[in-house]
C-alpha cells in the first residue's frame, strides 16, 4: 500500500529538478584587453549536477567562473542561470543563489572568521545567522579559532573560512575555483565530503580543479577547456586521466 | 534587511576595522599635523594663523589626508578579494557606495576636527566668530570631497597606478569645492565685509550645494559601472 502511495506521489510530483538548467551558456565569449580568453563557450548544466571544470593553466577556467558568478560580464553570447538571463551585474535575487570559493578568500583579514560569516550572512538575509555561522565553523573545523582575526590564520585555515563564507547563505549553485589549494590531507577530505554532501542535497556544483583524478572521481560531468574553448563535455565515467590530459593539452 | 540596515552594517564594518587597527587614522592624522605645522610655521612665523591663509592651510591637510583615507579604505576592500564578496551579495551596488562614503566621511570628519583643534591650539586659529558656520561649511565641503574620493578610489584601486592617479584625478575636480569653501569661510570670518561680498558668498554657497548634489548623485549612479572585483 505504501509503495503504491509512494509511486502515486511520485507520479503527481513535478518533473525532477535535475532536468532544469542551472547554467546555460550560449556561445559566450570573453575578451580581456582585446585578447580572447573564452570563445563560443556552450555549456548546459542541469540543476543538481556536479561538474568538474578542467583545463591547463590559462585555459579560461577562472574567467568562466567569474562570468558564472556574475563578477564579470561576457563580451558576447548569452548566459542564463536558473532560467534567467544574466544582465551586466545580475539581479540580487540571482546573486543570492550563487556561492563562490575563489582564488582569494573574499574575507576581511582584520575581522574574525565569525564576524566575517555574520557580516555576509546578514547581507544575504540569513535568518538564523549566528547558529548557521557556528554550525559552519564547526563543519570546517574552525570553531576553536572562530574569534581570531582571519589575518592570523594559516593558508589552509583561511581557505576553510572562505569555504564557510561561500556556504553561509546555502547557495543553490556553488562555484569552487581550486578550493582544495592550500588544504592539508584531512581538510582536503573534509571538503570533498562537504561537496558530496551538498551534491546529495541537490545543490549544483562547478568545481575547477587541477587534480584530474580527483575531479573525475567526485564529479558526474566533466567540461574540459582548451585555449578558451570547450573541447569535452561528457559524463566523467566516459573519461579517464590520460584521455582528459590529452584533451587538455590538445594531443588527443 | 532594509537598505538602511545594509548601509549601517557595511559602514559599521569599516569603522570597526578602523577602530581595531587604527592604521588609516594614525597615518592621516600624522600627515595632517605635519602639513599644518610646516605650512603654519611658513605662513605664520609669529604663531598666528588667520585671514585667507587659514582655510587654505586646513584644506591642504584635508586634501592630502583625504586622498590617503580613500586609498586606504578601498585597499582594505581589495585585499583578499573582499570587494568581490560584497559584489556577489544580493545588495544594490549603490549600497556599497553609500556605506563606503559614510565611513570615509566619518574618518575625514575626525581628521578635520583634530586638524582644526591643532591649528587653534598651536597657531591661534580663531573660529569664535562663527564656529557653527565653520562646522557647517566644512561638513558640506567634506561631503562633496568624500563623494568624489569614494568614486575615484573605486576606479583607480583596480589599476597599478592607484596611488598617484587618485590624487591626480581628485585634486582638479575638488578645485571648485576648495575655492567655494574658502570663499564662504573668508566671508564668515571677515571682520569688515567689503561691498559685493554677500553676492560672492551666496554664489560660493550655491557652488558648494551644487557640487555636493551633483557628485553624490553621479557617483551613486555610476559606482556600479566603475566597480570591479
Amino acid at each position: 500500500m505504501s509503495v503504491v502511495l509512494a509511486a502515486s506521489d511520485t507520479a503527481k510530483a513535478p518533473p525532477p529538478t535535475r532536468s532544469l538548467p542551472a547554467v546555460q551558456a550560449l556561445e559566450i565569449s570573453k575578451r580581456i584587453d582585446g585578447r580572447p580568453i573564452l570563445q563560443d563557450v556552450c555549456i548546459d548544466i542541469a540543476k543538481g549536477r556536479y561538474v568538474a571544470l578542467l583545463g591547463a593553466n590559462g585555459a579560461g577556467k577562472t574567467t568562466l567562473m567569474k562570468l558564472l558568478s556574475m563578477l564579470a560580464p561576457p563580451s558576447g553570447g548569452q548566459l542564463h542561470l536558473f532560467g534567467q538571463r544574466v544582465t551586466r551585474e545580475g539581479s540580487p535575487k540571482l546573486r543570492a543563489r550563487i556561492g563562490l570559493i575563489g582564488h582569494q578568500p573574499m574575507l576581511y583579514g582584520d575581522l574574525t572568521a565569525r564576524e566575517n560569516l555574520l557580516l555576509f550572512g546578514r547581507l544575504y538575509g540569513v535568518s538564523d545567522v549566528a547558529d548557521r555561522a557556528e554550525a559552519l565553523l564547526k563543519r570546517v573545523d574552525l570553531a576553536g579559532r572562530a574569534d581570531d582575526p582571519v589575518k592570523a590564520y594559516s593558508r589552509g585555515m583561511t581557505q576553510r573560512a572562505s569555504i564557510a563564507r561561500a556556504l553561509m547563505h546555502g547557495p543553490d549553485l556553488l562555484l569552487a575555483d581550486e578550493p582544495f589549494s592550500g588544504l592539508d590531507a584531512p581538510s582536503n577530505q573534509m571538503l570533498e565530503e562537504l561537496l558530496a554532501e551538498l551534491h546529495r542535497d541537490g545543490k549544483t556544483i562547478v568545481l575547477a580543479h587541477h587534480d584530474i583524478e580527483q575531479s573525475l572521481r567526485v564529479a558526474e560531468q566533466a567540461v574540459v577547456l582548451r585555449r578558451g574553448r570547450v573541447v569535452v563535455d561528457r559524463p566523467t565515467r566516459q573519461l579517464d586521466r590520460e584521455t582528459t590530459l590529452a584533451e587538455m593539452t590538445g594531443q588527443a | 534587511m532594509t537598505v538602511l540596515g545594509q548601509i549601517v552594517l557595511l559602514t559599521g564594518k569599516d569603522l570597526r576595522i578602523e577602530l581595531r587597527t587604527r592604521q588609516t587614522v594614525g597615518l592621516v592624522i600624522t600627515l595632517g599635523l605635519l602639513i599644518v605645522t610646516v605650512l603654519g610655521l611658513g605662513l605664520a612665523p609669529e604663531g598666528k594663523l588667520g585671514g585667507y591663509a587659514a582655510p587654505a592651510v586646513l584644506w591642504v591637510a584635508y586634501l592630502f589626508g583625504g586622498v590617503l583615507i580613500f586609498e586606504k579604505t578601498m585597499d582594505k576592500e581589495r585585499r583578499d578579494g573582499a570587494m568581490a564578496g560584497l559584489m556577489m551579495a544580493p545588495i544594490d551596488r549603490g549600497v556599497i557606495f553609500l556605506a563606503k562614503l559614510l565611513s570615509n566621511l566619518a574618518l575625514l570628519g575626525f581628521l578635520a576636527v583634530v586638524i582644526a583643534l591643532f591649528a587653534i591650539v598651536l597657531f591661534g586659529l580663531d573660529l569664535s566668530a562663527a564656529p557653527g558656520g565653520f562646522a557647517g561649511v566644512m561638513a558640506m565641503s567634506l561631503l562633496g570631497f568624500a563623494a568624489v574620493g569614494t568614486l575615484f578610489s573605486a576606479l583607480t584601486s583596480s589599476t597599478r597606478l592607484s596611488g598617484g592617479l587618485l590624487a591626480m584625478l581628485v585634486f582638479p575636480i575638488a578645485i571648485p569645492l576648495v575655492i567655494a569653501s574658502t570663499s564662504v569661510l573668508n566671508r564668515l570670518f571677515a571682520s569688515k565685509p567689503a561691498a559685493g561680498d554677500d553676492g560672492t558668498f551666496l554664489t560660493a554657497l550655491g557652488v558648494l550645494v551644487a557640487f555636493d548634489v551633483v557628485f553624490l548623485v553621479v557617483s551613486w549612479l555610476i559606482f556600479e559601472v566603475v566597480l570591479e572585483p
